[in-house]
């Protein structure tokens, strides 16, 4: 591999590890921020998964792929040690015209990243933001507040930003050629590995990021509906989520919280059943993913964001979805 | 065992929102009927710290509350949970979207204050105006590693044992699997998420009666530290981005659900 001391002022960091759902969710923020995908690099610390990685970003017109590697960096997948890494990697490679902006992957795990990336850069920590623009004077960035009753447009004239975006799913070209890949070797010193005990969860169903069908349930539902969810989910190949409430009555994990404060899922569809459809759920469900929903109120706000639609109760509705499926 | 814990709260979603903006120097001005009420994870990071403390003579419980609107109603709310020390904190400036600025605030704050706490709880969003940077910056400026997303709190075995118990344990849950962080000697900043097991008991009646005459201290951080980040203008949210008209499925129940099998079936490919 080569080195290259070249980096371009918009940077996109992954962790390798981190799969390729977060790799997708960073090109797709790197393509709604940048003009021409040329103009761009991708650094990844750790070389975890780097071929697909390399390809991905290549179809997505990346160019350039940087793979940090470094002692003891190899199966290290926390956030801060993968800020540790790109801090590093950065101060070696930053030449004479530092990155501007970088943009971190989508989700409770990049979110945190961002924030820990400027920290160790003294940057400035934008945050989940809903809009970002690199101007000649700085960075402008929109951001929803209160829950997304207000945006926010803020600004930062100097020095690096840091900040993670919700796209959705990038345009990828298979017809594009890979990206060229760099080395860049760092050394420095890693916080220790927390010693933690852990148990499996019982989970079976996969992660609500990386699946094509999701089926949440909300507020309206109870344990029985969400048994039924469940087998809507695993006949359908898809996963289960839920809403805030959801969670905080013990029906769905918080793994599987979809929302502003929760994961940011991209499947197909996104089958929401009692769910109202507030903000800071849908900040949750990407932009191109088409919902349907069941909900007994006419008047619910997910109505006018949903493809297609049933003014039901579950009860009735959800017994017979799983006949259907069946036939 | 000393466990510090912040609180942000938020606007009361029940309501309209109350009428904010930005004065000329790009300062928050709020007016208008204010309802701050603490936020679901504000409530997760102080049940937890209630949990532990209910479980140990010598946990302490000191709780500092954000400055701001209806600062005395919210601080009186904690005020009936009887935390061991409670202060509302006045960031001057306060301007929570730059999390920086923030975090330094905060750090600098705590860090002068009388001890370093052993633990400190926040939750995983420090209120409305941000979107979980600050927290994960104050670890940073406290020199504290972090545990992030915690659900659940308890002393080491459990409720079991009836002695004094020596060390806490914190449980997330990433993926497949239940994690479990034993303390040891050193502080840790957890920030707090929603869960069944965390969401806050009721104060007893006669607590939230003497907390309502209960005088609340305040104190104050200031910083001369330079903008990052500015905040140039607020506005209304742009109306939805999903412009999509809603095919209503009509029909007998069966027809509804073989509709929506159809989307499923389509989507599973
Ligand atoms: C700081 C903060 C962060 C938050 N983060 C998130 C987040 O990440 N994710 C999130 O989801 N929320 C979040 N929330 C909570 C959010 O404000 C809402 O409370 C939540 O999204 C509402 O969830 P819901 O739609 O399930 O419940 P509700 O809004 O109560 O809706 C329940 C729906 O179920 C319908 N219903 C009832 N019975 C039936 C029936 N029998 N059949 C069919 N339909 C029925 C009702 O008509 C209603 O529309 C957050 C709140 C705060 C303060
Ligand atoms: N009006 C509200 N504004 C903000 N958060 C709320 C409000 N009502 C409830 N919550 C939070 O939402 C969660 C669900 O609340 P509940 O409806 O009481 O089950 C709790 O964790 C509360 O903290």
């Amino acid at each position: 591999m080569d080195q290259t001391n070249q980096m371009s002022r918009i940077v996109g960091v992954v962790p390798g590890a981190w799969g390729n759902e977060a790799v997708e969710t960073t090109l797709a923020a790197l393509q709604s921020v940048c003009g021409d995908m040329a103009d761009c690099d991708l650094l990844v610390p750790g070389d975890a998964g780097i071929e697909q990685v390399r390809e991905l970003a290549g179809h997505a017109g990346i160019k350039r792929v940087h793979c940090i590697t470094g002692d003891g960096a190899a199966d290290r997948a926390e956030p801060d040690v993968a800020a540790r890494l790109v801090s590093e990697a950065l101060s070696q490679t930053g030449g004479s015209e530092p990155a501007t902006l970088i943009l971190t992957p989508p989700g409770p795990d990049g979110e945190e990243l961002a924030a820990r990336v400027a920290f160790h850069m003294n940057g400035n920590a934008l945050g989940r933001c809903e809009n970002v623009r690199v101007e000649d004077h700085g960075v402008v960035a929109t951001r929803s507040a209160w829950g997304g009753r207000k945006q926010l447009v803020l600004n930062v004239s100097g020095g690096l930003s840091v900040a993670s975006m919700r796209a959705g799913k990038p345009v990828l070209d298979s017809s594009r050629s890979e990206a060229e890949q760099f080395a860049i070797d760092v050394n420095v010193e890693l916080p220790p590995e927390p010693s933690l005990d852990q148990e499996p969860t019982g989970e079976s169903l996969p992660p609500v990021e990386s699946a094509r069908f999701v089926v949440s349930g909300g507020r309206g539902l109870n344990e029985e509906g969400f048994a039924q969810l469940e087998q809507i989910a695993r006949k359908a190949k898809g996963t289960l989520g839920g809403s805030l409430p959801a969670v905080d009555a013990g029906l769905v994990p918080v793994v599987r919280q979809v929302g502003i404060s929760g994961k940011f899922v991209t499947p197909e569809l996104y089958f929401a059943v009692g769910i109202s459809g507030t903000p800071q759920h849908m900040a949750g469900v990407s932009p191109d993913t088409r919902i349907v929903a069941i909900n007994k109120d006419p008047e619910a706000p997910i109505f006018s964001m949903a493809e297609a639609g049933v003014v039901g109760e579950w009860q009735q509705l959800l017994p017979e979805i799983l006949k259907a499926l069946d036939d | 065992m000393d466990i510090l814990v912040l609180l942000a709260g938020v606007a009361d979603s029940r309501y309209p929102l109350h009428e904010v903006s930005l004065d000329g120097n790009g300062d928050l001005a709020e007016t208008g009927q204010t309802r701050r009420v603490l936020g679901p994870f504000d409530e997760g990071a102080l049940e937890l710290a209630l949990k532990l403390r209910d479980k140990s003579e010598t946990t302490r419980v000191h709780v500092l509350v954000l400055g701001g609107p209806n600062e005395d109603a919210l601080a009186r709310t904690v005020a009936a949970f009887k935390p061991d020390s409670l202060r509302v904190l006045e960031l001057q400036p306060c301007r929570p979207w730059d999390s920086a600025l923030t975090a330094s605030q905060l750090g600098a704050f705590i860090r002068s204050d009388n001890s370093v706490p052993d633990l400190v709880f926040v939750g995983r969003e420090f209120g409305d105006l941000d979107e979980g940077s600050i927290p994960v910056l104050l670890a940073g400026e406290l020199e504290m590693p972090m545990f992030p997303l915690t659900q659940f709190a308890q002393w080491r075995g459990g409720q079991e044992q009836e002695q004094e118990q020596e060390q806490v344990r914190l449980m997330r849950e990433r993926g497949t699997s239940r994690e479990w962080l034993a303390l040891d000697n050193t502080s840790y900043l957890a920030t707090v998420t929603n869960d069944k097991r965390n969401k806050l008991r009721h104060p007893l009646m006669k607590n939230v009666m003497m907390a309502k005459k209960q005088p609340v201290d305040k104190v104050c951080q200031a910083t001369d530290k330079a903008a990052g980040v500015t905040a140039t203008s607020m506005t209304d949210p742009e109306t939805t981005e999903r412009n999509v008209q809603c095919r209503m499925l009509e029909g007998s129940v069966q027809d509804q659900a073989a509709a929506i099998a159809d989307y499923i079936r389509q989507a599973a490919g």
